[in-house]
């Protein structure tokens, strides 16, 4: 195994609920690995893993080369990690919180303005994070997490409290860390997010993966794609679907077309969360 | 292990203490209780009257003044200048002897003599000076005073009062605050916001985090309670030894603080805990207060041990060889609870991941 994240069959149980389950996956430099799962799949007791705050009770894993456990020093200086908690410190300002970070990870010089600005909180770096709403406290977290330029980034629900705009914004510090070859791994209840930004997908369900493999080919291999034919016949619009996952595709679709005036034509693909729901048996949340 | 990272998180808690309710209190109560102490049995700094004097003359009174080992005598060339001070409260009264002082003392002239009082002095010192004040004409008139007093002692023989007796009760809460409950305190806040987890998936140890905190402790500890037995006049004739002492006794306590602080899983946890054992803590302190009960009793409690050294410095002289047999005891009980930091150290973070 040589990826930036490589994960070898680890589990771990808490007392007799197995939450992770002999899992394996690598994630390659510059690579997005979304983590999809509902409450209690084993996201969380999997990322814990992965940055040292449990030991894997079986199993192995190396975060760019290095065994995590017994080196985790060495590993923490080369990862961020943005939780789902919001464990900031809420008596300091934004600016002491990430000058205070910087130290521990050894950085002499900051750009804490730069960072902020990235995040759009350079005009409250000086403000106490008590004061910020859930979504700058959650902006701060992802700047938190690229204080070092790591090499590794964990995000857990990088965008959950945000509006649309800054989510975008994070997805785009995301996808721009991803370029620049951070392997990053994040877990999310959102979709689109996932479908939009991940590299590939891993479906976990009470522990174990149903499928890890890119959206395009989960959604070709797993879903099915229709078309949604609307035309108007004798002054009313009525709507024809074609499946088209079979053989006879173009007869379907010329029969509905010839059936009356075409207003509107849309093709429909499954959605990530159609396949989840297909493969698992259960939903997201 | 890393020193940097150490003093990070240090400088991080210290910076932040002043918006820190604990840190504050731990820095104010024993000040507090310094304050209310010396309300009730006088004296701040000095427990010794100030007596100021302006001698127009060469007055044999002002020799025999400065030769009084209770009272602090000081020499003045104004009598504006004594009148402003004694109404600053730099004096607690000021004498004025004119030219020719004693000599009119000794013609039975009966001279004018000015003994100005300061409105903030304390009534004792008032008594005191006054007595005093006529006490040396007399001596200057060369009489002898027209009967002879007895001094007999009520109570017992013990000559320490009662306000030193108070001061280990000072010191253990300097101790019990700065040492014990801000390390305590500030380990139970970071795991309840969960801060510890950020710190931890830096390059920061575990092991960096508590020794950190440990220092938050000592540091004011040892402050804290060498500014309370200062403001207490109490550090006794060998300042070396009582810093030993305090350094010894504060890594005790910053120690049980760490202990505390790891095995409270949250602030209602670590208040139960603190007050049920505040008591057993503070039980030796109240021997020192009635003499007369029976010391052993005071032996029982491992606080003892390490409270007694101070007093024994403070208040019998000790040197520190006389106190190392019981400082041996405080390294040992310090040592003793090593084990148990890092077993509850490794419990927190388990329960951490948990959560």
């Amino acid at each position: 195994m040589n990826g930036a994240i490589s994960v070898d069959s680890i589990s771990y149980a808490y007392g007799e609920i197995k939450a992770v389950n002999g899992i394996s996956f690598e994630v390659a430099r510059g690579e997005i690995l979304g983590f999809l799962g509902p409450n209690g799949a084993g996201k969380s007791t999997t990322i814990k893993m992965l940055v040292g705050q449990l030991v894997p009770q079986a199993g192995s894993i190396r975060i760019l080369g290095m065994p995590v456990h017994g080196h985790s020093s060495e590993v923490n200086a080369r990862i961020g990690v943005s939780f789902e908690e919001k464990n900031l410190y809420l008596q300091m300002t934004a600016e002491e919180n990430l000058k205070f970070f910087a130290s521990l990870f050894g950085i002499k010089r900051l750009d804490v303005r730069a960072l902020l600005e990235r995040v759009d909180l350079a005009g409250r770096g000086k403000d106490r994070v008590a004061s910020y709403s859930k979504g700058m406290r959650q902006r701060l977290m992802i700047a938190r997490a690229l204080i070092n330029d790591p090499d590794v980034l964990f995000l857990d629900e990088p965008t959950d409290g945000l509006d649309p705009v800054s989510s975008r914004a994070i997805r785009a510090i995301i996808e721009e860390r991803a370029h620049a070859g951070t392997a990053v791994l994040l877990t999310t209840h959102d979709m689109n997010e996932a479908d939009r930004l991940s590299d590939r997908v891993a479906f976990i369900n009470e522990g174990v993966f149903h499928a890890i493999d890119t959206p395009e080919n989960l959604k070709l291999k797993h879903g099915t794609r229709s078309a949604t034919v609307r035309i108007r016949v004798d002054g009313e619009i009525v709507e024809k679907r074609v499946p088209l996952d079979q053989e006879s595709v173009g007869d379907g679709l010329k029969g509905a077309v010839n059936d009356g005036e075409v207003v509107t034509i849309h093709t429909e693909e499954a959605t990530l969360e159609d396949i989840f729901v297909s493969m698992t048996g259960r939903g997201l949340v | 292990m890393s020193i940097s990272r150490i003093f990070t998180v240090f400088r991080k808690d210290i910076a932040v203490g002043p918006r820190s309710p604990i840190i504050l209190f731990a820095l104010v109560m024993p000040l507090l209780l310094t304050l209310v102490l010396h309300l009730v049995f006088g004296g701040l700094l000095t427990s010794r009257p100030r007596l100021a004097i302006v001698d127009e003359g060469a007055s044999e009174v002002t020799v025999l003044a400065q030769q009084l080992p209770g009272i602090e005598t000081t020499i003045l060339h104004s009598t504006v200048d004594l009148k402003d001070r004694v109404e600053a409260n730099e004096f607690d009264g000021g004498l004025v002897l004119p030219a020719d002082f004693d000599r009119a003392v000794r013609d039975g002239e009966k001279p004018l003599l000015r003994l100005f009082i300061g409105g903030e002095s304390y009534a004792v010192s008032r008594l005191v000076l006054a007595v005093t004040a006529i006490d040396l004409i007399r001596e200057v008139e060369g009489k002898s005073p027209p009967v002879n007093v007895e001094l007999v002692d009520l109570g017992r023989a013990d000559p320490i009062p009662l306000s030193t007796r108070f001061v280990p009760v000072i010191a253990m809460y300097a101790f019990m605050i700065a040492g014990l409950f801000v390390p305590a305190s500030s380990i139970v806040e970071e795991r309840e916001r969960r801060t510890v987890v950020a710190v931890l998936t830096s390059p920061a140890t575990i092991g960096e985090f508590l020794i950190a905190k440990a220092t938050l402790g000592f540091v004011l500890t040892v402050s804290m309670t060498a500014i309370t037995l200062a403001l207490n006049d109490a550090l006794g004739p060998a300042y070396g030894a009582m810093f030993g002492v305090i350094v010894i006794t504060a890594v005790f306590w910053t120690m049980l603080g760490l202990v505390i602080g790891l095995a409270s899983k949250n602030s209602e946890v670590l208040f139960a805990i603190v007050k049920a054992s505040g008591a057993l803590f503070m039980a030796p302190v109240i021997f020192y207060i009635f003499p007369d009960w029976p010391d052993w009793i005071a032996r029982i409690f491992p606080t003892y041990w390490a409270i007694d050294p101070l007093w024994r410095v403070m208040a019998d002289g000790a040197r520190f060889v006389d106190v190392a047999g019981q400082l041996a005891i405080v390294v040992a009980m310090s040592l003793a609870l090593v084990p148990a930091i890092a077993a509850l150290s490794r419990k927190m973070q388990k329960q951490l991941a948990a959560g």
